[in-house]
């Protein structure tokens, strides 16, 4: 059997590429994959406990996250969608027109 | 049984529905509304006489009729119209809509037969007026008088600026509605101070008279009898006191008494007829009306009294000096009136009610007969006032002469005419009290006597330059005839003029021993009990310390010292006038006054003076509150609205929009939160 920390640890590692990519990058698709990443670390760290403590509660609400990421993607999809037919681009940076 | 009080409202209801005809329907009456307005003051002044004839017989009437405001709970407030009719009310009345009805025959003449335009607009002033003045007289409560009081002051200016066209009369109707409004501005604070003092002692405080009445309140709380009442924090005498004044404010306002008489000369510009019925005879008459109708709160404050009797005195004899030079026939008769109104003032302060009343009553009279006599001079003179241009107008006019004569003999106070009598019996009054011990009634009484003096002199300078000697021009060598509807009032008024003293014949009662004071009786009984003169004498007496005095022979030879005295100057100034005027070809004598004469044509130089207090102190002062406004207290403001503005304009830098700053933003801040957690909390 793995031990917890290994899961906590990749767990961990995800989150951060996850953040790295949201800060560092600016194509919006990016952006959606790294939030995806983020997610998904988190649902690794609700199996990884729901595991350890013999409690399904947790594999349940991963359930959950999965769905929500879904909707999420396709609402994001669409603010992509709009965002390229305004800008002609998805350069996340370039959406400053509602500023001041 | 249906008696002359539930007629009473249609006393003032009649000359109202004239203004309501005159006003809509006139233009298609046949004299321009004239024929509603006579047949209105008429059904009115018969509706009085038979009202007087109710009191007489021994009625009053005292009731609230509709309230309008009606509070609910203890030390509520309500408010109301009602109709109090006592004997000064029953008096009042019959004056008021006697002069209405005379004025409106009058304007036939006045108006009518000289082709005026705007007919309409003149019989419903008129009316409005009558109705407003006659609902003033028998208003039971202080706030209703102050209603009328200003519906009065309204008819008033739009009368004055009858003939609107011209610069002078609008202008003059401006300054009287401006300079009333000043005093009425005080009345009215004493109003809200009334009702705000007596509210918590009775549930309707404004009353003259009756139960919970402001007068018998206040006298009951000098008393220590009463509680709930609010002074402010001041002793009940100095703030019935301050009350009394503020109200005053109102009177001396209307009444024209110094310092605010300056409207009343330049009044003038109106239509003579609008003269006669306002400025003379009712509506300066409801100031002095006033204080008689509240004297039972009056008569509690010594300091009130004092103060009114100098401000008489003082106008009494301020008024007569400037009538001696002026030049314009009803000029004269405006500086006249001041000065009679100042002797009303005189009595009232120094404890004379009935003197106050019946020199109301007879200068009503004969200052009505004086304004339309000058009106009927003229409209012989083709509408010019100058007396330098008059002139013998005696044989022309023998009508308007020998009744111009009676109420100049009044007017002068001649023997036996009714202005001898009443104006006697207000120098006696403040000759009495006087000499019982209060300085400030012996300084206002020798003004309104050396005032008698020149009394004399400018009423027969006036007669003699008008009607005796040669014709000066040639309009007066032709003059412009007048009808009956000129000459019907004046007889009325001349044979009133000479046998209207005979109400009140004090000096001849105490040397035949006849009963002759009918006046005094009238006033004294009967009545609503607490506002009979007798109940005033007794509060005079007793609360403000009014004492009489008779050193000069007992009561009787004091007023036969007093009418000797009074009837003597009043003589003397006739015999002057006669030696310098009535001759064949008078001279101006006052240029022989030099500066002073120069003083005297400016009135003392009071419009001038006032004019400069508008814009030479309250204008400054205004422009320095303003700059203050502008400066400091919008200064704050504003400067507290850039200071913000300037701020966000900073801060909304911080939101950039670019979704990476953002994020960054917001993980750094996570991560300081949880280092800070961490290193408070112990993590590491």
């Amino acid at each position: 059997m793995v031990a917890m920390q290994y899961y906590l640890l990749l767990s961990a590692a995800i989150f951060c590429i996850g953040v790295f990519g949201v800060l560092t990058r600016r194509n919006a698709l990016i952006f959606l994959m790294s939030v995806e990443l983020m997610l998904n670390a988190a649902n690794i760290n609700l199996v990884a406990f729901s595991f350890q403590y013999g409690n399904l509660t947790g594999q349940v609400f991963a359930l959950f996250v999965m769905a929500l990421a879904a909707a999420e993607v396709a609402v994001g999809l669409g603010i992509i969608m709009v965002l390229f037919r305004n800008f002609a681009d998805v350069d996340v940076t370039k959406a400053t027109t509602m500023r001041w | 049984m249906v008696g002359a009080f539930d007629f009473a409202p249609a006393i003032a209801l009649l000359p109202f529905a004239s203004f309501l005809i005159a006003l809509f329907a006139g233009k298609r009456m046949p004299k321009g509304g004239a024929l509603a307005g006579i047949a209105a003051t008429a059904g009115s002044l018969l509706l009085s006489a038979w009202v007087a004839l109710t009191v007489a017989g021994g009625g009053t009437y005292n009731e609230p009729l509709y309230t309008w405001v009606s509070g609910h709970g203890s030390g509520a407030l309500s408010l109301h119209f009602g109709i109090l009719i006592d004997p000064l009310t029953a008096l009042m009345l019959l004056i008021v809509s006697l002069i209405a009805l005379l004025v409106h025959v009058f304007s036939l003449g006045y108006m009518n037969d000289e082709d005026e335009t705007g007919l309409p607009r003149y019989y419903a002033g008129l009316g409005l007026f009558t109705a407003s003045m006659l609902a003033f007289v028998y208003s039971d409560n202080i706030l209703m008088a102050f209603m009328f009081f200003e519906l009065v002051g309204l008819c008033s200016y739009l009368l004055i600026g009858f003939w609107f066209r011209e610069e002078g009369p609008s202008s003059a109707s401006k300054k009287a509605f401006l300079v009333t409004r000043f005093g009425d501005y005080f009345f009215l604070i004493g109003v809200v101070g009334i009702f705000a003092t007596f509210v918590g002692a009775s549930s309707m405080p404004g009353r003259f008279a009756g139960d919970g009445a402001f007068p018998e309140v206040a006298a009951a709380a000098l008393d220590g009898g009463v509680s709930g009442l609010n002074t402010f924090g001041f002793a009940p005498e100095t703030w019935f006191t301050i009350l009394g004044l503020l109200v005053l404010g109102g009177v001396i306002g209307k009444s024209a008494q110094f310092p605010l008489h300056t409207w009343l000369p330049d009044a003038m510009e109106g239509p003579t007829p609008v003269s006669a019925l306002i400025h003379a005879a009712t509506m300066v008459a409801a100031g002095v009306y006033l204080v008689a109708r509240m004297y039972g709160f009056y008569a509690l404050s010594p300091t009130a009294l004092a103060i009114i009797a100098l401000i008489g005195g003082f106008t009494a004899l301020f008024a007569a000096t400037m009538g001696v030079v002026k030049q314009e026939l009803k000029q004269v008769l405006a500086y006249s009136t001041i000065s009679q109104y100042g002797y009303m003032m005189l009595a009232l302060g120094s404890g004379g009610y009935v003197a106050a009343v019946f020199h109301l009553t007879t200068h009503a009279v004969f200052k009505a007969l004086l304004f339309l006599g000058a009106g009927s001079v003229i409209i012989a003179m083709h509408h010019n006032e100058n007396m330098w241009d008059m002139g013998g107008l005696k044989e022309k006019m023998p009508v308007t002469y020998w009744t111009f004569l009676s109420g100049s003999l009044a007017l002068a106070g001649i023997v036996p005419f009714a202005g001898f009598w009443s104006k006697d019996e207000v120098l006696f009054e403040s000759l009495i009290h006087g000499l019982g011990g209060n300085p400030a009634f012996m300084v206002a009484w020798a003004m309104g006597l050396l005032a008698v003096f020149f009394t004399g002199f400018y009423t027969f300078r006036m007669v003699f330059l008008t009607f005796h000697g040669e014709p000066r021009t040639e309009t007066a060598r032709n003059p412009h005839g007048v009808r009956w509807n000129v000459k019907y009032p004046l007889i009325v008024l001349g044979v009133l003029a000479a046998t209207i003293g005979l109400i009140n014949m004090a000096p001849l009662e105490k040397l035949s021993g006849i009963h002759l004071t009918f006046l005094h009786d009238w006033l004294a009984h009967g009545g609503i009990e607490a506002t009979t003169s007798e109940a005033y004498g007794t509060l005079l007496h007793d609360v403000a310390g009014v004492t009489a005095a008779y050193p000069l022979g007992g009561e009787t030879g004091t007023m036969l010292v007093s009418a000797g005295l009074s009837l003597g100057l009043a003589l003397a100034g006739v015999l002057v006038a006669k030696s310098l005027y009535d001759v064949r070809d008078p001279v101006e004598h006052t240029d022989r006054l030099g500066s002073v004469k120069t003083l005297l044509m400016h009135n003392y130089y009071q419009d001038e003076y006032q004019v400069w207090l508008a814009t030479g102190v309250t204008a400054p002062l205004a422009r320095v509150a303003d700059k203050f406004d502008q400066g400091v207290v919008d200064g704050i403001v504003n400067g507290i609205s850039s200071v913000s503005l300037f701020v966000g304009g900073g801060m909304r830098r911080l939101q950039s929009a670019v979704v990476s700053t953002n994020a960054t933003v917001l993980t750094t801040g996570l991560v300081l939160l949880l280092l800070a957690f961490g290193l408070l909390g112990g993590w590491f």
